[in-house]
């Protein structure tokens, strides 16, 4: 345990390493970009200059995570705990995984412009300011420099109407969540007259929480809400995700859903872990509708695309009930949940980008049938994946639900359990039909799956994420371990203040 | 035999090897040519049997107790470990899975013809879920071994079935699951509230028994056996949760057949022997609940006879049989009564080598003349000998002819449950009558009348192999109708105690006497 004082600028410096060392990667990036952005060999470049860039910070946030560094004095800016750690680790898996996977893709589809990594690298660090922030402030700046990127990203291919379509609607929704997230901060800063969530929660635990305090978390829930794709808020979702470069969508499903999630949980525990009766009757109505809106509309998809991202939409119900505890097994839940469905979500859409062709929108059930026969090993990964997602005992998945149903069940909400396994029933009316197809059908034509071959990148990435599934599926106490104690080490300075 | 067994240390190793060696046996057949995919298969079967064998001997089944206990910590964060134990109900589980499986194997070596490697991979994973989950004694554990076990039966069904394989195999899948799902959040309420009482977080067996009485537990128990209930009620089938089951067996490869209504159907009504009951007897035993089983078990028993009756395809036919013998299981589990419970176990055993023995049968019948339908047939006495006599018998060991299996048990089943079900008993006395109806009619149809139909006048008997896959069943069949007492010995004591935990009572040692006496 080492002491990092964080209001002097030295201890936010390095509480913010990681963060700093993906910022400074993106400038490189750009920089790179000034005079070699020509062929797909720059492109590759960039790719790997990326890569190389989220590895370092991956090996100076595992330094701090090891140090064990605490805050020294009043909470400032940024959190400094397990929490924070995990959660940026998560964010640098689904970076780390989208440039995998990209390497080849952006190639196949000719969009060659290695700005997409320098893009790529600023939505990461977004994410990383998002995760790990212990002020509003910083809460509304990471998510802001997370979207803007993002909102290009969607749009990357120039040529095709469905990416720009993608990406002007993800912008106009973006910014409405955006002015509801900033509106409910200020109102936040109204009732408590302070930004930092320690302090907010101090004052909401000691004045209680006035309405204006309420809408203000309300706001949030909002703001935040969209950022997820939760139902209500989850119409731009299936567009935007069908319509953005498949790797993009991966992103979006894995990176942004981690940086939201992880922020919920730590503005509704550290901000308002007293007033826990406000808002979990809006968190709980928001994941039971996600799941059942998710779960039921995915059911009637043609597209796996639109289908994934409905089923998205769904497991964000799933986590938000995981939030809806606001215990510590609930923000260990999430965790391990939201490690689950990063893998998980990697190795698929991975795995979806070589099935098509210009964004994968017209890969259908049908249009898979029979890949067992032409391509094993990837309808052997696909259907790993499937299991995985439907939260099939053996799989990581499963691992995952799991601990949110624990962490439901131990709050008493018996009804917001059986909800989320009768929806995961209905889920595997929309997941076993992609294994039914590739395993039990014959293929349309002898060259059906012939374009279907991951090109090595992405092969490695797909293959470590569905190893990785299988192998937390089996022994997952290492991550057990460490989720709770991450949750702990962030609940122990809120959780034992409030009693839960 | 038993100091051999101890010499090599059997009972330390036997449940972990029972488990290991069929995903041994899978990997080295992913791992091995397609060609001896089938051989392999065999092998491993055939030494897994032989392994399990031991248990007969070094099981010790006199205290009714679970014994070979093991237990391991997985999952120490949550309490859960990897925990097996075997008795005397498990164990005559286990031995008909591990004597099923050889046979099956060797039932299969001419009609799958393609994927082989799958094929046979699969039917070993599927070995393991089954095992385990008779000898889990983690309620994670079983839940694994559980849900796991779909897989393979999932994709064996949808894989190598039939016509309409792609529907039964998603069915079978999903009505299995969404019985399981419920379980599941029983499992981990039951955790919660003991883990509330005593302080400690445990998924094991023994931990949730000793608090499932509690007045706390008390309160929720009703939505709990529920769940329970749900699970175990679909897979065992009961009417009328039972709809899967029909649509599952026809669709499914000989084998798959063989294996659903051997030993798959027998998980649910091990669970309530297991779990349900045990845990939650004051629920289960309520005027209300008890009410509603028995009369969905006598329904199940007329239903399914009559629905039998009218199949025009024989593996129709013999599905919805299950369902009607499955149903004297459920009257027998409920009756409480050491012949009621003595006769269940029986019924499960005995369903398992009657009925086993009938889909390969159909199977057989099928792979000649590449139809089902019973009006396709007639006078195959006279061109196919053996194959009738072998029909005939397993049929009237279905049916419940004394001296052949079936008897035992629905014999014990009813007056087991006579005294405490006099006019459900008296119905499902007629379900014995319809089964010799729905049966002998078959067995007119298909091997007596003329021998009108030309293309059945040239289909070849029996080949060597065949008859070497139906002789144990037979064996089986006869020597559990004339002799079944070594068998009903090693059930009784585990059986004494659970009827001891589910009525709060000891039960009194000279009732079961002249039942086996009669049974004889």
């Amino acid at each position: 345990m080492t002491g990092l004082n964080l209001t002097t600028p030295t201890g936010t410096l390095i509480a913010l390493l990681p963060e700093l060392v993906v910022t400074a990667t993106a400038l490189i990036v750009l920089l790179l970009n000034a005079w070699r952005h020509q062929t797909a060999a720059d492109s590759k470049l960039a790719g790997w200059v990326a890569l190389a860039g989220i590895g370092a910070a991956t090996a100076v946030l595992v330094a701090l995570w090891r140090a064990g560094l605490v805050a020294e004095g009043p909470p400032h800016m940024v959190a400094l705990d397990g929490y924070r750690f995990a959660s940026l680790l998560l964010v640098l898996i689904a970076s780390a995984g989208a440039i995998l996977l990209s390497l080849d893709y952006l190639e196949r589809e000719d969009l060659i412009a290695p700005e997409y990594y320098a893009l790529l690298l600023m939505a990461t660090s977004g994410m990383m300011f998002l995760a790990g922030a212990e002020d509003l402030i910083v809460l509304f700046l990471g998510l802001e420099v997370m979207s803007v990127p993002i909102y290009v990203l969607a749009a990357f291919n120039r040529r095709s109407v469905l990416s720009a379509e993608a990406g002007i609607k993800y912008f106009l929704v973006g910014a409405f969540a955006s002015a509801f997230l900033l509106y409910g901060i200020a109102l936040v800063y109204g009732a408590t007259g302070q930004t930092s969530l320690t302090a907010v929660g101090a004052s909401i635990a000691q004045h209680g929480m006035s309405p204006m305090a309420a809408i203000g978390v309300a706001l949030i829930l909002i703001g935040l809400g969209f950022k997820v794709a939760s139902v209500p808020f989850h119409m731009w979702a299936p567009d935007v995700y069908d319509g953005a470069p498949t790797p993009v969508t991966a992103y979006m499903a894995t990176g942004v859903k981690v940086a939201g999630f992880v922020a919920l949980v730590r503005v509704l525990m550290v901000g308002f872990g007293t007033s826990i009766d406000t808002w979990q009757p809006l968190v709980g109505t928001l994941a039971a509708a996600s799941m059942i809106v998710g779960n039921l509309v995915a059911l009637v998809q043609r597209s796996i695309k639109r289908m994934l991202a409905y089923s998205s939409i769904a497991h964000a119900g799933y986590i938000l009930s995981a939030v809806w505890a606001g215990s510590r097994a609930g923000a260990s839940a999430t965790l391990l949940y939201l490690g689950a469905y990063v893998l998980t979500t990697l190795a698929t859409f991975g795995i979806l980008g070589i099935l098509g062709r210009g964004g994968e929108r017209d890969v259908t059930v049908d249009s898979i049938a029979g890949l067992a026969r032409n391509r094993p090993w990837i309808a052997f990964a696909l259907t790993i994946c499937m299991f995985s997602l439907l939260g099939f005992p053996g799989t990581f998945g499963f691992i995952g639900k799991w601990a949110i149903l624990t962490a439901v069940t131990a709050e008493h909400h018996r009804l917001l359990a059986i909800v989320l396994v009768l929806t995961s029933l209905v889920s595997a009316g929309y997941y076993l039909p992609v294994v039914r197809s590739i395993y039990m059908r014959e293929p349309v034509s002898d060259q059906a799956h012939d374009g279907a071959v991951l090109p090595p990148a992405a092969k490695w990435a797909v293959a470590i994420g569905v190893v990785l599934i299988l192998v937390f599926g089996v022994i997952p106490q290492i991550l057990v371990t460490g989720s709770d104690q991450s949750a702990a080490s962030f609940a122990g300075t809120v959780l034992d203040r409030i009693g839960r | 035999m038993i100091n051999f067994l101890n010499s090599v240390s059997y009972n330390a190793w036997i449940l972990h090897a029972l488990l290991a060696v069929p995903l041994l046996g899978a990997l080295a057949i992913f791992l091995a040519p397609a060609g001896v995919a089938k051989r392999l298969a065999l092998v491993v079967t055939l030494a897994e049997f032989v392994l399990s064998a031991g248990l007969w001997w070094s099981v010790n089944t006199i205290n009714g107790t679970m014994e070979l206990l093991s237990s391991t910590p997985w999952i120490p964060g949550w309490g859960i470990s990897y925990a097996v134990g075997i008795d005397g109900i498990s164990l005559m589980m286990v031995l008909l899975t591990t004597m099923l499986m050889p046979l099956c194997v060797l039932g299969s070596f001419n009609s799958i013809t393609q994927k082989e490697k799958g094929y046979y991979a699969l039917l070993l994973i599927l070995t393991t879920g089954m095992i385990g989950v008779f000898i889990a004694t983690d309620m994670f554990l079983f839940y694994v071994f559980w849900e796991v076990m779909l897989i393979p039966m999932y994709f064996l069904i949808g894989i190598w079935g039939g016509k309409n394989r792609l529907y039964a195999a998603l069915k079978f899948f999903v009505y299995t699951m969404a019985g399981s799902l419920l379980m599941l959040v029983a499992i981990l309420v039951m955790v919660r509230v003991a883990a509330v009482m005593s302080g400690t977080v445990s998924f094991s067996y023994f931990h949730l028994l000793s608090y499932a009485q509690s007045p706390i537990m008390g309160r929720v128990a009703p939505w709990l056996f529920l769940a329970f209930f749900l699970a175990f009620a679909i897979k065992v089938p009961m009417f009328p949760f039972h709809t899967w089951l029909p649509d599952a067996h026809v669709e499914a490869p000989t084998a798959g057949s063989v294996i659903l209504a051997s030993v798959l159907l027998k998980m649910g009504t091990y669970g309530f022997l297991r779990f349900a009951l045990p845990f939650f007897p004051n629920v289960a035993y309520s005027q209300a609940v008890e009410g509603i089983v028995v009369t969905l078990a006598v329904i199940g028993i007329i239903y399914g006879a009559l629905v039998a009756m009218v199949q025009p395809d024989i593996k129709k036919l013999v599905a919805y049989s299950s369902v009607s013998h499955l149903g004297f299981a459920m009257l027998g589990i409920w009756a409480g009564s050491i012949q009621g419970v003595q006769g269940a176990l029986m019924v499960m055993i005995g369903h398992g080598f009657s009925t086993g023995a009938l889909f390969f049968l159909i199977g057989m019948l099928y792979e000649r003349r590449h139809t089902r339908e019973i009006s396709a047939y007639g006078g195959l006495a006279r061109v196919i000998p053996v194959f009738s006599l072998i029909l005939t018998v397993v049929s009237l060991a279905s049916i419940g002819l004394p001296g052949l299996n079936g008897f035992v048990g629905e014999f014990l089943v009813l007056i087991g449950s006579f005294r405490e079900y006099p006019v459900a008993t008296g119905l499902a006395t007629t379900g014995v009558i319809f089964a010799a109806a729905y049966l002998l009619w078959a067995l007119q149809r298909l091997i007596f009348n003329r021998l009108d139909k030309p293309e059945n006048q040239t289909i070849p008997d029996l080949t060597r192999r065949e008859l070497i896959v139906l002789m144990p069943l037979l064996v089986g069949i006869v020597w559990m109708g004339l002799y079944p007492k070594p068998v009903l010995d090693k059930m009784e004591p585990a059986a004494r105690r659970f009827i001891m935990t589910v009525r709060g009572m000891p039960v009194p040692g000279e009732e079961v006497v002249p039942i086996r006496e009669v049974a004889r």
